[in-house]
């Protein structure tokens, strides 16, 4: 039983296009080549496109190239299933604070404790990129602030002034609605937004017990427990319940809530400061009536703004060029590698290297920030970085909690029913 | 007369239904992808005021150095690549299952089984592949579309194999045909609308697979079509324009191919019978 000739031609047509194929694919890498991977945002790959080409200029031996990530799960997950199976890029940015912990730094990545800009960072940094005292990761960029961000020129036209306790803002989302301005904007569409009243409050809890932190981790207190920390799930309550929120708070997304403070339809929008990145992209010529201020608590006096920290820059312990990698790091916390990073990427608040300032020409919401971190002990990192555990559904329990389905307390402890779990596998002492 | 009226409700309604299911989300991908980002941003079927159809599409040619051009041929080659040796081997296993009865039918039904059944892990799989010197090769997630998808089509052909009558085999045998000849001259030409149906399911498959390329094929030059809508999606900021317009972009192509091959399509998945 032999095979005919055709379908011999055929069998060896089929084997020559495997091989053809096979050839095809390889290619890429080779000689002095190194990775720089980010997440996919355009302003962030922007960014990192005029890093490496003004390194890659600055030097022969090495020649970067970035590749792009997805944020969000998939991208904790891709990050994750990266390192486990050694294949990183030599460089790579991710979340600093309780992601950053989550994938293993002293396992899978390199201490980078005896670089140089060590001694260069803010001291609120260090913590989120460190584990067992090494500090594994430098700033990548500028910080940024949940609060809460308004539109100017209806606080001119009202002749209101910058809230400062909570019934002050609530006076103020009110004054609006008299006006046909619609008080505050949620955006439930989008579900982490519906956390900034909760995780951005977290400066005043802090300013009434300094220690939250560490006994939130020891499972000495909760959300539901502490009266302080409570008063972000009662916000989202009230504003939820009151008659000054928009009709669509339930669907609207974030382009629509952000579309909506820039045009002046809604007064107040409580989100993170790269909204305004956002706006500048969008709509630039509506920037400049944006102001940005902290979210305000039961005392003037402590009222300041939570901070998010940056991403930090990684370098995995298995890198093929870690000399490579550690020149590109040096070079991305320099003076001359923010300004060109700032160019391509507008900075949402100050820079995390002390002796680099912020740029001259940024947009007015980003200055409002400014004013905080120049006060002393105004500014705190949210409770992500400085406690290892955040449960991961905050953001669906608040939306049971804004439809009206649970009351504020009952949804402070689901909340705390939710982180149990993590700090369970996380192996914390005390739960 | 009442009859007749309930007939016209009835078409009414399917073209109702059409127009929504179909209709709608097309016109909002094809009048979004003409828009410019702020009036995109607002995500509504309004009519754009002004078009920017050639500037949004050369955006989206020229994103990250050409990705999308890369993106298309890869998943090209890997479609056409992956499916045809699907129906192949499918079609090879499902007929000798169904033919040749012996002591291991059950222990391959049984692996066919876990095939659908068993979920995919990705580390380990990355292993393998690694050992093989496979991983991050169009090769290597070639070989992965076949296997998620081979268990599916060995069940269809093996069902469809019993089908055609055993004195086809046998009269060819007698004329003196060798088991490969059997197969592609006699089996396989028989099997046509099996095959049309795989061709249809698995390459719509993999085509629109996302999971697969993103963990098993990293890196910008391994880029494929699905793929390329994160150049535009991103967390905090999406360009709704762009990316509805890659969206229109890479619907183009199956699409052609529907058009085109329909008449195929629907003849090889309505003809069932055995001929001559």
């Amino acid at each position: 039983m032999f095979m005919n000739r055709r379908s011999f031609l055929g069998a060896s047509a089929a084997a020559a296009s495997v091989i053809a194929i096979t050839g095809c694919s390889r290619g890429g890498g080779g000689g002095g080549g190194v990775t720089f991977l980010i997440d996919n945002d355009p302003s962030a790959v922007a960014g990192a496109e005029a890093l490496t080409e003004a390194f890659n200029s600055s030097q022969e031996e090495y020649t970067f190239s970035v590749d792009t990530r997805p944020g969000g799960t998939e991208g904790d997950n891709l990050v994750k299933t990266r390192l486990s199976t050694q294949d990183m890029p030599d460089v790579f940015v991710y979340n600093s604070g309780s992601l950053f912990q989550a994938i293993r730094p002293t396992q899978n990545l390199t201490d980078l404790s005896d670089q140089p800009w060590v001694s260069r960072l803010q001291e609120s940094f260090v913590p989120a990129v460190s584990a067992e005292d090494k500090v594994y990761g430098a700033p990548y960029g500028g910080a940024s602030a949940g609060g809460i961000m308004y539109h100017r020129p209806t606080y001119e036209k009202l002749g209101l002034e910058i809230p400062r306790t909570w019934d002050d803002f609530i006076a103020n989302c009110q004054a609006a609605h008299a006006e046909g301005v619609t008080g505050i904007i949620q955006s439930f569409g989008d579900t982490w937004t519906s956390q900034l009243l909760v995780l951005g409050d977290f400066h005043n809890v802090a300013a009434n017990n300094p220690d939250f932190a560490e006994q939130y981790t020891a499972h000495q207190i909760g959300f539901a427990t502490d009266p302080n920390a409570l008063r972000g799930f009662e916000h989202t309550a009230e504003v939820c319940s009151s008659d000054f929120i928009n009709e669509d708070y339930v669907s609207a997304t974030y382009q629509q809530a952000i579309g909506y403070v820039a045009a002046g339809e809604g007064a107040h929008y409580p989100i993170l400061s790269s909204a305004v990145a956002e706006i500048a992209a969008s709509t630039p010529d509506l920037v400049e009536d944006l102001g940005f201020f902290a979210i305000p608590g039961e005392d003037a006096a402590k009222n300041g703004l939570t901070i998010w920290l940056p991403s930090g820059m990684y370098v995995p312990a298995f890198a093929e060029n870690p000399d490579a990698a550690l020149a590109f790091i040096e070079f991305v916390t320099s003076q001359e590698g923010l300004d060109i990073l700032a160019a391509e990427a507008p900075p949402t608040g100050p820079y995390m290297v002390t002796d680099v300032d912020l740029p001259a020409e940024v947009p007015t919401a980003t200055k409002d920030l400014q004013v905080y971190f120049d006060t002393e002990g105004a500014t705190t990192p949210a409770l992500e970085f400085l406690s290892p555990i955040k449960g991961p559904n905050l953001e669906n329990i608040l939306i049971e909690l804004g439809t009206g389905s649970i009351d504020a307390k009952t949804a402070a402890q689901n909340y705390d029913k939710d982180v149990e779990k993590q700090a369970q596998q996380l192996g914390l002492e005390g739960w | 007369m009442r009859h007749q009226v309930r007939v016209n409700v009835v078409s009414a309604l399917t073209f109702l239904v059409f127009f929504v299911v179909f209709v709608v989300p097309f016109a909002l991908v094809i009048n979004n992808a003409v828009k410019d980002r702020q009036e995109s941003a607002k995500l509504d079927l309004s009519m754009p005021t002004s078009f920017h159809l050639l500037e949004n599409l050369q955006e989206v040619f020229a994103a990250r150095d050409y990705m999308l051009v890369t993106a298309m041929i890869n998943s090209t080659i890997l479609t056409v690549t992956s499916v045809a040796a699907m129906v192949v081997v499918a079609a090879m296993v499902g007929f000798v299952l169904q033919r040749r009865s012996s002591r291991v039918n059950g222990l391959v039904n049984a692996m066919v089984l876990m095939g659908l059944i068993v979920p995919p892990a990705v580390v380990p799989t990355i292993w393998v592949l690694q050992s093989l010197g496979l991983f991050k090769t169009l090769p290597g997630l070639i070989l992965i579309e076949i296997t998620y998808g081979l268990a599916f089509c060995v069940l269809l052909f093996r069902a469809f194999v019993s089908t055609v009558p055993r004195e086809l085999d046998e009269a060819a045998i007698i004329d003196g045909c060798g088991p490969l000849r059997l197969f592609f001259q006699v089996i396989l030409p028989l099997l046509k609308p099996t095959v049309v149906t795989v061709i249809v399911v698995q390459s719509v498959a993999v085509f629109n697979d996302f999971v697969h390329p993103l963990y098993f094929l990293p890196g910008d030059e391994n880029a494929t079509v699905q793929l390329t809508l994160y150049n535009f999606l991103s967390q905090y900021s999406t360009q709704w324009n762009l990316l509805f317009m890659d969206i229109l972009l890479i619907t183009i192509p199956p699409l052609l191919v529907f058009l085109f091959f329909n008449r195929q399509i629907v003849a090889g998945m309505t003809s069932g019978a055995v001929k001559g």
